[in-house]
């Protein structure tokens, strides 16, 4: 039995998906590979359909799930997870600074001789780190009051406020050098001028005991 | 992978995190679906929308008898983009200057980027402007059959119809649109 031109479409599509039997697949090939009608469209058909099945669905909008979420269950409370802000800190912004961070904290452990192995867990007691900052702090602060009152500008300001605490010196300057013996009425003037020097001297460790010019 | 079934008899019993998943797992084909359709992005996506939240509704209906879970969420899709087309179909006018624009600029398109991912934006988009001509049951019959990939058993289950129809409907909607797509220059190599 040979087939029309009608009926080769009508069974077109059962062609394509493999749903005729032997006999009429043999009898449909008969009849296309004939027909200069037919075989242009089955070759139509057959690609469109190998183009359609090939196609990508389209992603679906982010806010769609979202946004079916919200009208069923209603508005979601956001989770609080500890660890949420991890992500934030991948950003190249992030990264960046967390770099320079570490760089800067490598150069500093390498300037002050620090190594990493000289940094047990109790060095990091944080009752410890306090006790060390406070200590370090007022040993700055000593330094600094030193440093001031060594200043042969204070020590002549200081001199020129309390005058009866500092009778009228010699009329030559007193000497800068270091080696110079003191009569013990300038050294008694020194230290009732200074007491805050004779404190702030006591501590240091091994500072030099040399009196202000 | 949880079956469907079981997500679906959680949600029954109220559990959220249930109903969150069959969303996340069904979104994006019941979007296609509507995106194929009406070729709308934002039309897709309010229909989607409608979609689940009639499921959300029904869920309680819902019996293995209609077969499976995607199956009849497939069907509810359907049954709501027939409704959507036909209280559109007034503000809708045939032959527009829209459904004749794309077979001109293919025609006279100058540049053709050998890019594979551009290549199938454009077949993407040819697609689409072929379904939009065709009749809504021809359209509907193409979507499920070559672009969902349903058998001929479950399209019958969706559309309700004896399985002659659903064969004969399948049959005229790819000569149709490979009619069309012949005329917008898209021809077997």
């Amino acid at each position: 039995m040979t087939w029309t031109c009608v009926q080769i479409e009508e069974q077109l599509s059962d062609y394509l998906d493999g749903l005729l039997s032997d006999a009429e697949q043999r009898e449909f090939r008969a009849h296309v590979d004939a027909c200069p009608q037919c075989a242009p469209l089955l070759a139509q058909v057959a690609h469109v359909i190998g183009r359609l099945r090939t196609l990508e669905s389209e992603p679906a909008p982010a806010a769609l799930v979202s946004k079916i979420l919200d009208q069923t269950l209603g508005p979601r409370k956001t989770k609080h997870d500890w660890f949420s802000w991890l992500p934030m800190l991948w950003q190249p912004r992030f990264a960046m600074g967390t770099v320079t961070v570490l760089a800067t904290l490598l150069i500093i452990f390498q300037a002050t001789g620090v190594r990493r192995s000289d940094i047990t867990a109790a060095n990091l007691n944080p009752v410890r780190i306090f006790h060390a900052a406070d200590s370090h702090a007022h040993l700055a602060f000593a330094r600094s009051v030193k440093f001031v009152n060594d200043l042969r500008v204070v020590y002549e300001i200081q001199s020129r406020l309390q005058p009866a605490n500092n009778p009228a010196p010699n009329n030559a300057a007193p000497s800068s050098a270091p080696s110079q013996q003191k009569s013990p009425n300038e050294s008694q003037r020194n230290h009732s001028t200074n007491g805050s020097f004779a404190y702030v001297a006591t501590l240091i460790p091994d500072a030099p005991t040399r009196s202000p010019r | 992978m949880e079956p469907d079934a079981q997500l679906v008899q959680r949600c029954l019993r109220g559990e959220g995190p249930a109903w969150e998943e069959l969303v996340r797992r069904h979104s994006r084909r019941v979007y296609n679906i509507c995106y194929r359709f009406t070729g709308n992005p934002a039309e897709a996506e309010d229909l989607s929308q409608e979609v689940f939240l009639r499921i959300y509704r029904t869920l309680a209906s819902y019996r293995m008898a209609y077969g499976g879970f995607p199956t009849w969420l497939t069907s509810v899709t359907r049954n709501l983009l027939i409704d959507h087309y036909r209280r559109t179909r007034h503000d809708r006018v045939t032959d527009s200057l829209e459904d004749v624009m794309p077979k001109v600029e293919e025609k006279h398109s100058p540049v053709r980027t050998p890019d594979k991912a551009a290549l199938a934006s454009e077949l993407s988009a040819q697609v689409q402007s072929a379904l939009s001509r065709l009749s809504p049951d021809l359209r509907e019959a193409v979507i499920l059959r070559d672009l969902q990939g349903l058998e001929y058993n479950e399209i019958q289950e969706v559309l309700s119809v004896p399985e002659g129809t659903v064969k004969s409907r399948i049959n005229r909607g790819r000569i149709e649109l490979a009619r069309v797509l012949q005329e917008m220059g898209l021809r077997p190599e």
